[in-house]
């Protein structure tokens, strides 16, 4: 089993984004967060070296130059390990940083996956270029809502068809590049007899009258990404743009629940590379630290709390990468995608949070980067499902029952 | 044995109740979001008798007799529950009175107290890490070094610092201070300052050698109770902010309080929180009837208490979900709130380790 990793590749990308996160992203990480702002410089870089994940739709190849989608389809593929080697070190350098560069990847996920060529060519056309402030344009994926967050079978918006044209309502809650998306991936529902079947996305550009980008929130942590509401006020999108093709399965929720499923263990690296950069932190201020005159080093009470994180930080590393490996043999991974993203968030949220403590007054200093990583931590136990939906699937995968 | 709290106590715990739930709870958001408490605390607050009830009555103050911790520690829960930063603030005068009223010298008493008739404040700096160089000068003391981040320390006109070399009380003036809004307690109003060779008075000097490590620990045990008695009241308000949005969200077609992993995550929370409370109300009797063992209650009740706020403030943002990540609801302003609990004065475990070494080391 392919535990490490420790291919060419891999150990080239590992450290091609480590040097970006440790050069570009940690030396503007405070700013953002502190002002709320998102990266739009370095976004574009970013975009430049394809790591805004929106490649995925025109089948380019990524920044390793390795392209899945062509050759054997029985051998194994690379990008799931690819994918959580290099969200440890962006998210290493900023969670909210990494978040903002991969945001629009939500979206385009879906339409990678489910969309028509006709759908991937506008979603490609929407993005192109810059907008009028100068900034790359981002997607949206917008599927919680106000009363849906971890339940996503429960959408209230919904779409009614009028001629060729679907009419969209509701409001949807918690979107990622919500105020400043130039297209939308939104999720409503199409027939309300139909439950889950019903649910469809649609494509629907920014400018789209009804389309009302809502208030941007204020949030705990990962400032640097932007999160807001959207409104959709009689929204009318052409039927053209409904993903999938009309009255067939695909594009419907439950290919979006396989992606998220796909997603969990890229999200368990992220908070993983959290729980490096705080645990990292400490150890060079234990290495060069002393306390009424002895040095920290010698202390027990110090070094095996870094034992412990160090410990736990493995775990974390190890059960998103095996996650991956699974998913790139094409195995079925469900339950361990979401073991590595729960344990990675209590990972985070554990190391995050004694390292402020054993930091003392120092950590409590505005923009001190443990302090951020302590906010920044809580929202990987919350998103991309709680940590008691990730429990709840493997509880399922032990019984074939949900535990209520 | 008996847990009754006397009338006296009951109507303090009433009073200040209703002014938590009214008034703190309602300015918290605004005061967080601004850094800075209304206008109207000071009035208010004073009304109820903060800022001087550890300055003696023969002083301008309200002090008659023994001060009670316990009276404190039951106020200062219920100031917990209403907002940490502004219970910050009301608490902050208490260590330096009662430390320079028992043992400070008549000048100190007079420059101290005087100011906080006043309206001025004090606070409490500890300098835990051993970062502070005290040399002697004479009668007095040359300190160089930095203080805080400490709560209250840009507005205090004095600052009790507890050292292993000495205890003092420094006055501000001239002093540079820069003010700082943390993450959490955002409305504090605190502060660092550099200090460079800043020369400390004789007569401010309340302690200093052997005497200072006694004088010392009474002190932070001071400080430790309140500071446990307010971290479980922010544990506390965490849980029934938690409790009444579980029992009204509904996902899967049921409120989310009715799932058992978040039934046993509230309980867990409140469990942590009525320990740390009781926990506190110990140390604080112990405190005030001079038991053997008050210092080391008050430590361990610190340990409690702050293990209960981190847990508690982290698990409601849990069952809040996605609403409690964001600023429009109560709980990540608790979350950022409790982390000032465990550090301030420096982690209380490792405290106590290096105490007990100590311990072991001179044949105790």
């Amino acid at each position: 089993m392919d535990l490490f990793h420790d291919s060419p590749m891999f150990s080239g990308v590992r450290q091609m984004l480590g040097g970006f996160a440790s050069k570009l992203i940690r030396p503007i990480a405070i700013k953002h967060d502190q002002e709320e702002s998102m990266p739009w410089d370095l976004m574009k870089a970013a975009a430049g070296m394809g790591l805004t994940q929106t490649s995925i739709v025109d089948g380019r190849k990524q920044i390793t130059g390795v392209d899945d989608s062509a050759g054997d389809p029985k051998k194994p593929q690379s990008m799931a390990r690819l994918a959580v080697i290099g969200s440890e070190e962006l998210a290493w350098g900023c969670a909210g940083i990494c978040l903002a560069i991969g945001g629009s990847g939500l979206a385009a996920s879906p339409v990678a996956r489910m969309g028509t060529e006709e759908q991937k060519a506008e979603f490609r056309k929407l993005l192109a270029g810059s907008d009028e402030k100068g900034h790359i344009k981002v997607a949206a994926m917008a599927l919680s809502e106000p009363g849906t967050g971890s339940d996503i079978s429960g959408l209230a918006t919904t779409a009614t068809q009028d001629g060729d044209y679907w009419v969209i309502r509701g409001s949807k809650q918690w979107i990622t590049n919500g105020q400043s998306a130039a297209v939308y991936v939104v999720w409503a529902q199409t027939d309300v007899n139909a439950g889950r079947a019903g649910v469809r996305g649609f494509l629907v550009a920014r400018g789209t009258p009804g389309l009302v980008p809502g208030k941007k929130e204020t949030k705990l942590g990962i400032r640097a990404s932007e999160t807001a509401q959207v409104h959709f006020e009689d929204c009318r999108v052409h039927k053209d743009m409904m993903l999938g093709i009309a009255g067939e399965a695909s594009g419907g929720l439950a290919d979006t629940k396989k992606m998220l499923d796909s997603t969990r263990p890229v999200v368990g690296a992220q908070a993983t590379g959290i729980a490096r950069a705080a645990y990292e932190f400490l150890l060079e201020r234990v290495r060069g630290g002393s306390l009424h005159g002895t040095p920290m080093a010698s202390h027990q009470h110090i070094m095996f709390e870094l034992a412990e994180m160090q410990m736990e930080i493995t775990a974390s590393r190890m059960l998103a990468h095996r996650a991956a490996w699974m998913a790139d043999h094409r195995l079925d991974n469900v339950m361990e995608a979401s073991m590595a993203k729960a344990h990675g968030a209590r990972t985070a949220q554990t190391v995050t949070t004694r390292a402020m403590t054993l930091l003392g007054e120092e950590a409590l200093e505005p923009g001190h980067p443990v302090e951020k990583w302590y906010r920044d931590a809580k929202i990987y136990d919350i998103f991309e499902g709680t940590g008691q939906i990730q429990r709840r699937i493997i509880a399922k995968q032990l019984t074939g029952q949900n535990p209520t | 044995m008996d847990f009754k709290l006397d009338d006296e106590q009951q109507m303090i715990v009433q009073t200040i109740r209703k002014f938590a739930e009214r008034d703190l709870r309602g300015w918290g958001p605004d005061a967080d979001r601004a850094g800075a408490a209304p206008d109207r605390l000071v009035p208010v607050a004073s009304e109820l008798g903060f800022f001087l009830d550890a300055v003696p009555a023969a002083n301008d103050g309200m002090l008659e007799g023994a001060y009670s911790h316990a009276t404190r520690a039951l106020r200062g829960y219920e100031l917990g529950r209403g907002c940490a930063a502004m219970a910050a603030l009301l608490e902050t005068n208490v260590e330096p009175a009662l430390a320079v009223g028992k043992w400070g010298s008549s000048n100190a008493k007079q420059a101290l107290f005087g100011s906080l008739a006043s309206g001025g404040l004090a606070t409490t700096v500890h300098d835990s890490r051993g970062l502070l160089e005290i040399t002697t000068d004479g009668e007095g003391l040359r300190v160089t070094g930095k203080l805080g981040p400490a709560p209250a320390l840009a507005a205090a006109t004095h600052v009790l610092v507890v050292a292993r070399e000495a205890v003092f009380l420094l006055s501000t003036d001239a002093v540079k201070r820069d003010a700082i809004t943390p993450s959490g307690w955002r409305a504090a109003k605190w502060a660092t300052i550099h200090l460079d060779t800043k020369g400390v008075h004789g007569w401010n000097v309340l302690a200093r050698g052997e005497q200072a490590k006694l004088v010392g620990d009474e002190i932070l045990a001071w400080a430790r109770v309140s500071l446990a008695a307010r971290a479980a009241g922010v544990a506390a308000s965490a849980m029934e902010l938690a409790k009444h949005y579980a029992n009204e969200r509904v996902q899967f077609k049921q409120k989310i309080g009715s799932f058992e992993s978040l039934i046993r995550l509230r309980d867990d929370g409140e469990t942590a929180a009525i320990t740390a409370r009781l926990f506190a109300l110990h140390a604080a009797w112990a405190l005030d009837t001079n038991q053997p063992n008050a210092f080391d209650l008050a430590s361990r009740a610190r340990v409690v208490a702050g293990d209960a706020v981190a847990k508690a403030t982290i698990d409601a943002v849990q069952i809040f979900g996605g609403y409690g990540f964001v600023n429009d609801y109560p709980v990540e302003k608790l979350m950022r709130d409790a982390r000032a609990f465990e550090a301030l004065h420096g982690d209380e475990r490792f405290g106590r380790v290096l105490a007990e070494k100590a311990n072991l080391a001179g044949g105790n």
